[in-house]
Formats: C-alpha cells, sequence, structure tokens
C-alpha cells in the first residue's frame, strides 16, 4: 500500500467543485477537464464493479451524460465531488449489472467465476488516493487497518451491493467466513471513523 | 429500541445498512426507526456518505479514448436539440446568415445542426451496429472525419466518412431520399470563408467510395449535398441546385 502524506497541500476538492459548477452552467471545456482529470478513478471503479471493459465504457459514457445533465443539483448533495461522481457511476454500473443477469440468468455460473477471479488478485489491489476527499482519507486509513480480507468483503459487498450468500458465491468462500469478516471489519470501521468524527 | 444507551450498536446498525448487508427485514426495520428518530437517520445518512468515498479509492484505469468521443458526439446532438427548440420559439425573428463565434465546441449553430444529427446517428449506429462499431472505432485510423448531413426536419440523411489510410471517402445514405432519373446528388466541401468544392457526384448506389486526400478534409467545418442535373456541375462552379442536406464535418482524433 502506498503511503501518502496525510493530507495534500491544497484539498483536490476545490478545483474538482469548481469545474462541476462550470459544467452545471453548460461550459463544454470545463466537462472535458473534469473527464481529463476523474474518468481513470471513475473507469477503475466501474471497472471493479463490472470487470467487463465494454460495460464499464457505457457507464462511464452514461455517468459523464448524467453528470452533463445534473452537475447543477451538485452543490446540494453536501458530498465531495469525487464521491458524488463515484455515486453516479457506481449506481449506474449496478443498474447494467442488474440488466445483464437477467439477461443471463443461465450464466450465472460463468458470471461468478469471472468476478471470482478478482478475489485472487484482491491482494495486490491496493487503494489509491489520488484526488480523494478528506472523508476517503479518512475512509481509507481506517480501511487499511483492516486484514485484506475483511477490506475485500466489505469493498465488494459496498461497490456490488451483494448480500453476504452473493459474496460467499462469488468470493468462493464460506458464508461463515463472510459473515464474520464483515462483522469484524465493520466493527473495527466504526471505532476507527470514530476518530475522524 | 433506545439507542442512546447503546450509540455502539446504532452505528453498527447504520454502517451495515450503508453497507447493504442488513437482511431485508432487519433492513424494513432499521428504515423504519430511521424516519421516526432523526439520530438513526443521521447516522445512517453519515455511514452511507462515507462509504460513499470508498468509489474515490479505486485503481485509476485508463478508459479508451473512444468514449469521450462518444460523450462529446451525444452532448453536441443535446445541445443541438435544444438550440432548434429555441430557435423554432424564436421563428418570428429572420434567421441571421451565421452565429457570432462561441467559445467551446459550439462554434457555429449552422454547423451544429450537422453535428447534432452526428451525434444522433453515432447513438444509432452504436445502438444497431453495436459492438461491431465500437470495434471499427477501436481499430480506427489515427485520424478521422466524419459528417452526418441531415435535411431540413433534421433527419440523418447521409454518413460520410474519411479514411485516411486509403484516403477515400466513404458515403452512405441513410435514408430514404431518391433523386429523379435526371437528377444527381453532388458533395460539396463548404470551407470556412471559401466558395464550396465538388468532392463528387453520388451514384444510386446506398454507398459509393470516392477518392478524397486529407488536405481537402482540413479547415472544412461542413458538408453539404445539392440536387444537380444529371452529372453533376462541371468545372469550378459552385452548386446550382438546392441543397439537400448538410452537416458538420468532425475531426476525430482518436
Amino acid at each position: 500500500m502506498r503511503h501518502n502524506p496525510p493530507m495534500p497541500d491544497s484539498s483536490p476538492d476545490a478545483e474538482l467543485m469548481a469545474l462541476i459548477d462550470l459544467v452545471g452552467r453548460r461550459d463544454e471545456n470545463a466537462l472535458r477537464l473534469l473527464y481529463e482529470r476523474t474518468s481513470p478513478k471513475l473507469f477503475g471503479l466501474a471497472m471493479r464493479v463490472l470487470r467487463q471493459r465494454e460495460w464499464a465504457e457505457d457507464v462511464l459514457q452514461e455517468s459523464f451524460l448524467t453528470i452533463w445533465r445534473v452537475a447543477g443539483d451538485y452543490r446540494s448533495t453536501l458530498s465531495p465531488p469525487l464521491a458524488w461522481m463515484g455515486l453516479i457511476v457506481r449506481s449506474r454500473s449496478l443498474d447494467l449489472l442488474r440488466r445483464r443477469s437477467a439477461d443471463r440468468a443461465h450464466l450465472t455460473q460463468e458470471f461468478d467465476e469471472q468476478m471470482a477471479e478478482t478475489f485472487e488478485s484482491s491482494a495486490a489491489n491496493p487503494m489509491d488516493t489520488t484526488d480523494a476527499s478528506e472523508q476517503a482519507w479518512a475512509l481509507h486509513q481506517c480501511l487499511s487497518r483492516l486484514e485484506d480480507g475483511q477490506r475485500e468483503v466489505l469493498s465488494l459487498a459496498y461497490l456490488r451491493e451483494l448480500s453476504h450468500s452473493e459474496l460467499a458465491g462469488q468470493l468462493k468462500l464460506p458464508l461463515g467466513t463472510v459473515k464474520t469478516w464483515i462483522r469484524r471489519g465493520l466493527e473495527k470501521l466504526r471505532s476507527c471513523m470514530q476518530q475522524f468524527t | 429500541m433506545k439507542f442512546s444507551a447503546h450509540p455502539e450498536l446504532l452505528e453498527l446498525l447504520a454502517a451495515s445498512y450503508a453497507l447493504g448487508t442488513l437482511r431485508a427485514a432487519a433492513r424494513r426495520r432499521f428504515e423504519t426507526l430511521a424516519r421516526e428518530q432523526a439520530p438513526v437517520r443521521a447516522a445512517a445518512l453519515a455511514w452511507q456518505s462515507r462509504l460513499a468515498s470508498m468509489a474515490e479509492l479505486q485503481q485509476p484505469v485508463a478508459p479508451d479514448p473512444v468514449v469521450w468521443t462518444r460523450i462529446r458526439n451525444l452532448i453536441a446532438a443535446e445541445q443541438q436539440q435544444q438550440a432548434i427548440g429555441r430557435q423554432r420559439i424564436a421563428a418570428a425573428a429572420p434567421a441571421p446568415a451565421s452565429v457570432p463565434a462561441r467559445g467551446g465546441w459550439l462554434r457555429n449553430l449552422a454547423l451544429w445542426r450537422g453535428a447534432a444529427a452526428a451525434g444522433v446517428a453515432a447513438a444509432v449506429i452504436a445502438t444497431v451496429v453495436g459492438l461491431r462499431f465500437g470495434e471499427q472505432l477501436r481499430n480506427a485510423p489515427a485520424e478521422q472525419y466524419v459528417a452526418v448531413l441531415s435535411d431540413d426536419s433534421a433527419s440523418a440523411s447521409m454518413l460520410v466518412t474519411f479514411d485516411p489510410k486509403k484516403q477515400r471517402l466513404l458515403l452512405q445514405r441513410l435514408g430514404s431520399y431518391r433523386e429523379d432519373e435526371d437528377k444527381s446528388l453532388q458533395l460539396w466541401a463548404l470551407p470556412t470563408g471559401g466558395a464550396p468544392r465538388s468532392l463528387g457526384v453520388l451514384g444510386r448506389d446506398r454507398t459509393l467510395s470516392l477518392p478524397a486526400h486529407e488536405a481537402d478534409m482540413r479547415a472544412v467545418p461542413a458538408l453539404a449535398v445539392s440536387l444537380e442535373p444529371r452529372g453533376g456541375v462541371p468545372g469550378e462552379g459552385g452548386p446550382t441546385g438546392p441543397v439537400l442536406f448538410k452537416g458538420a464535418l468532425i475531426e476525430k482524433t482518436l
């Protein structure tokens, strides 16, 4: 895991927020800059949820069209800018995942295997704090203190909106293990996050 | 349930709720509590917000540049539709020959009339041809020009692409328009501040490939198709018949 300085000198949030404000005023150049700044991060997120380049590209496209349309409402959400964009990407990704798994219910097995493969490499799945908000820094600090397995089940439960049994299926882990990791992981996360409130 | 005596339990429940791992029944009970008790609601919102930052911590992956091209085209189409809407509202006023330059991608209204169709057509083609179109774009040469020419009602009538490797313009008829036997359609480049320059005369086939040089495409913001006597207008003269279709020529740097 990379150890970046605890807080960057100036928050990247301010710059991203300014860009989103401009996008809200229909500034196409600001949209391009915002895309250049955030698309690798958001694409990485979509890839993590979907594990499929083409799907992730569709989601990224859809998400930026959404951002273009609703940027004017951003301020009222009170969210850090990248987290707000991340919510859009995650929700679009989950929509696509739901559509696809309905389309190909018969391929569920194959699908699970494809997803399962990600856990093998998850220990080498470091978090990245580029452009992260202060809030994300806190989360990063606390997630870093979890065991790899705990961090991974928490991340996937959230990002892919998976239940205990779905996680067990995708990660090829016993259900009891998943439940224990989630419970312990959440408990540690709770006590750690208290320091930041 | 009195959470004031068990603040940690509340936090843990709220975190599970935000994570999405509460089972259905527990989830509903928690939602009821959150509606009734502001501190419960606050805890849930705080955890939803904290976990949303999970999205910020993912490893970056560079998307294919074609994604931006698609976004730009679709937004241009959206902008254009809105502009047409405004134009209709202001229809009483005579339309100016050209609209003053604006920043960004919106340089000229007439130019964007075509770009809109380009965006729409790109979307339609992407939907219809699906992955194959994506493949084509991925394998596309480094520099490429595309134009969708549309008629007065803004419906796409012709797709024009330039292949710099083969130095050819590819024309594809999209609509149902058919010229009469004694007429021909002629394709024109409309350079900025210059006279229309003929790029070729169309045959009757749905697709047509014309030789062209990249130099012909540069500094040409738009293309048009006019209805001419059979065989087209010879020599250096400009179009003599009505312009049926026109649209912006978009340079795509992939």
